[in-house]
């Protein structure tokens, strides 16, 4: 077996945990999937890219640079508070009270997206007068919440188990929450196209979905 | 008229300045570089403060270590001309001279001939006129007080003899306390009444310019203004003379006591040049071969084996006297001081 | 035929220097025409992040200066045990990576800091942020300025007459002008750029914490145009400012040269 080069990989933020615990051996760029896209629009040289929606890798196919993008799993958002919960918030409806400092990420970035979908769905819209920053990624929004700058927070259930301890987590309930489907592709212009279609089968597999769902995403439908 | 009494020790980076005198009109300290004359400037102004000590005008007490009191510079009714004269480079002449007082600016630009230059800017003026600035716009704050630093250091050879007469006879007509700080004995000589020398921060003496030269106290004193000194052994030589023996061999009488190892000292002006030996009552005779002749002003000096006379430039023509030449110099016992070394 | 050759090596050098530093700025405006350019000015996004941008740089700028000023005059005018401790606290944020500043600003002022207060993310944060990154690169040159006011031409104005106070504003000040005023807008547009202790700090709001830089960071991914005018609006304002500083000094009659001799 010839020795196999090491992959370029773009992924979402979320996916930080878990994919080198998938494999290890591959070179990882995480980031807010539509800043990843945006490099590779300008060039940057992956060679697979995994997004936490499919709209961006369906965006790169129509415009030629990536390989028929693929689902290969789900993920849910959570309400997140820190610990000491200063604002007292005990339902995403309390995210309408005066002076709450949410914090959520930028229209535009996966996360922030699905978030205002899930605000919208909750008839909660108003809670984005109480937004006090567009984060560029589900981490930062994360490392407000845990570091007890924000009063609260939208997340990946995913991301919340990374920091138990730190902060206190609020259900959404299924009926508000959006189809939340993460999609990877081979970028078009690698060097590694063969490599990259095999990790993106790898994903796929047994062995990384069971990883996949250990850390807390969900089955593909 | 108040005088300025001080007394003072002053802790400097190699020794300590101790200081006391009292400055009735004009004072003028000498010393060689570094001595802390400057420094003592800076204590009478304010600028400075000395480890203990008292500066008192009259009967202002402006400075009293022992009492707590130290007055602010701008407290003290001082004029300090700096050495490099430290005008405002920003401001106009007459913006530099307004700056102490607004009230006689007008007669001062007018007393020290600068009223042409009033608009200007200190970096076109010559050293000359800086200094001028720099006077009026000491003497329009009316000062009680006047410290000059190297008054004439900055000035070319030229300019320098004119200012010095100027300046001493400004410093008559002001009738103020000035002490002034030079490393150069004939400005203090000229420009000043009392002549302190100050050597690695002690008073060696203070006296009249003439009396300076004509006592010297040590070694110091004489060399500083402009003697020849010489070493040798002193020992009593009859007559009521002293004999000294100097390293070379040669003997000269003294009409000063003296004994063991002593300094000889004898100025420049009172040693007579001659190519043969004269048979006249000068007992002290050198034998030697010219070393140099340099011309200063209408005198000439000429070094003869150790030591350096002074004659008129007519006097050397006459003797026709040449570098690498032979000549005599010849000096009286009564004019060959003897100093403690 | 070597001295020709090494006169070729450094040309060639020097020409690629320049290029280097030239090629960026000049990408930027040759990618987005002057049309568009104008265009983006009237996007909210663009009006939105200059006037916070402007806002935020300005009131730290007063800080700066302000506060900056007596702290300068003070570390260069006296000498005590512990003051080059105090010049090196006062450089550090220079060296300081800007997300280390955005750290330690949370670390200090943030809800869960030392100081528990509510500033981060408000309008205030990005002020502290631009300051704290800025005001090393003023006080840095004040100090310089200060020194090089001579010692005696202070001392002159004291023993006529004059108090610390007139003749720090008489005297010292016009003479520390211009190094003065170089560090201030080398503070300013500084603090015009000033993105990751922000972004730290103080977050990214449109309207309230977003300045152009952050503005730039966040179109990046949205609208790449709108990121190329904010940038080219950037690149103007900071070629402004380096082209005012290069002009004050021979405009102004201030200039002067203390000859000691004649």
């Amino acid at each position: 077996m010839t020795l196999l080069p090491a992959l370029a990989v773009f992924a979402a933020a979320s996916l930080t945990n878990v994919l080198p615990q998938i494999d290890a051996k591959q070179h990882y760029s995480f980031g807010g999937s539509n800043l990843l896209a945006a490099q590779i629009q300008q060039g940057a040289p992956a060679d697979v890219f995994a997004s936490a929606n499919t709209a961006i890798p369906q965006k790169l196919y129509d415009a030629g640079l990536v390989e028929k993008p693929v689902v290969f799993t789900r993920n849910a958002l959570i309400l997140i508070v820190p610990k000491s919960n200063p604002a007292h918030i005990h339902s995403a409806y309390d995210l309408t009270h005066d002076g709450v400092k949410l914090v959520v990420a930028a229209p535009g970035v996966p996360v922030g997206d699905y978030t205002r979908t899930v605000l919208h769905n909750l008839g909660l819209d108003a809670a984005l007068s109480n937004v006090v920053s567009n984060e560029n990624d589900v981490r930062e929004v994360l490392a407000k919440v845990a570091l007890g700058e924000a009063d609260a927070g939208f997340v990946y259930t995913t991301d919340a188990r990374t920091v138990r301890g730190k902060v206190a987590t609020i259900g959404i309930r299924w009926s508000a929450q959006p189809i939340v489907e993460y999609a990877v592709a081979v970028v078009a212009s690698g060097q590694h196209r063969a490599a990259a279609r095999a990790f993106v089968a790898k994903l796929l597999q047994v062995a990384a979905q069971k990883k996949l769902q250990a850390a807390g995403f969900l089955r593909v439908r | 008229m108040a005088s300025l009494r001080v007394d003072f020790t002053l802790p400097l980076r190699d020794f300590e300045l101790t200081l006391a005198l009292d400055v009735a009109r004009t004072v003028a300290l000498v010393g060689p570089s570094g001595a802390g004359k400057t420094s003592a400037l800076r204590v009478v102004a304010g600028l400075a403060r000395p480890s203990r000590g008292r500066v008192e005008l009259g009967g202002e007490t402006w400075l009293d270590t022992e009492r707590g009191i130290d007055l602010r510079p701008e407290e003290r009714r001082v004029g300090l001309v700096f050495q490099e004269y430290a005008l405002f480079p920003h401001m106009s002449v007459r913006a530099n001279v307004a700056y102490g007082g607004r009230e006689r600016v007008d007669e001062l630009l007018e007393r020290f001939h600068i009223a042409h230059l009033a608009n200007a800017r200190p970096e076109r003026l010559s050293g000359g006129e800086r200094q001028r600035v720099a006077l009026a716009r000491a003497l329009a704050r009316d000062p009680a007080v006047l410290l000059l630093d190297e008054p004439l250091s900055a000035l070319d050879a030229h300019t320098k003899t004119q200012v010095r007469g100027e300046l001493s006879e400004l410093l008559r007509g002001l009738e103020l306390p000035t002490l002034l700080v030079t490393h150069d004995y004939e400005d203090a000589a000229a420009l000043a009444d009392e002549v302190g020398v100050v050597v690695d921060g002690q008073l060696r003496q203070l006296a009249a310019p003439a009396e300076l030269v004509a006592s010297p106290r040590d070694t110091f004193v004489a060399a500083f203004t402009g003697a020849n000194l010489l070493h040798g052994t002193a020992r009593d030589g009859g007559a009521g003379l002293t004999e000294v023996r100097l390293p070379d061999g040669a003997r000269l009488f003294s009409t000063d006591p003296g004994d063991g190892e002593v300094g000889v000292v004898v100025y420049p002006w009172e040693i007579s040049v001659s190519r043969t030996h004269a048979d006249d009552s000068a007992l002290n005779v050198v034998h030697g071969e010219i070393g140099s002749l340099v011309e200063v002003g209408n005198r000439v000096r000429v070094r003869i084996g150790p030591v350096t006379a002074e004659i008129t430039v007519s006097s050397a023509a006459r003797l026709e006297l040449e570098r690498g030449g032979v000549a005599y110099a010849t000096f009286k016992a009564t004019g060959t001081r003897l100093v403690a070394l | 035929m070597r001295r020709t050759a090494l006169a070729a090596a450094v040309f060639l050098a020097t020409f690629v220097a320049l290029a280097f530093l030239a090629l960026p700025v000049c990408s930027i405006f040759l990618r987005v025409s002057p049309g568009r350019l104008a265009a983006q000015l009237g996007n909210p996004v663009v009006a939105d992040a200059l006037v916070v941008s402007l806002k935020t740089t300005v009131v730290a700028q007063a800080l700066i200066l302000l506060l900056g000023t007596p702290a300068a005059y003070m570390l260069a005018s006296r000498r005590f045990r512990g003051r080059s401790l105090l010049v090196t606290l006062v450089e550090l944020p220079l060296v300081l990576p800007p997300a280390v500043a955005g750290i330690g600003l949370l670390a200090a002022f943030g809800r869960s800091g030392l100081l528990h207060t509510s500033i981060p993310f408000t309008e205030l944060a990005v002020v502290l942020a631009v300051a704290f990154v800025a005001s090393p690169l003023y006080v840095r040159a004040a100090i310089a300025a200060f020194e090089g006011v001579d010692a005696n031409v202070v001392a002159a104005s004291r023993t006529l007459g004059a108090g610390p106070v007139r003749t720090f504003f008489r005297v010292v000040l016009p003479l520390a002008r211009g190094g003065l005023v170089a560090g201030a807008a080398l503070a300013f547009a500084r603090g015009l750029g000033e993105f990751g202790a922000t972004i730290m700090f103080a977050g990214s709001l449109r309207g309230v914490t977003e300045t152009l830089p952050l503005a730039v960071y966040s179109q990046f991914n949205v609208d790449f145009d709108v990121a190329l005018a904010v940038s080219a609006l950037l690149v103007l304002v900071s070629a402004a400012l380096l082209v005012t500083l290069k002009w004050l000094p021979s405009a102004s009659t201030l200039r002067f040269r203390f000859v000691t001799s004649s």
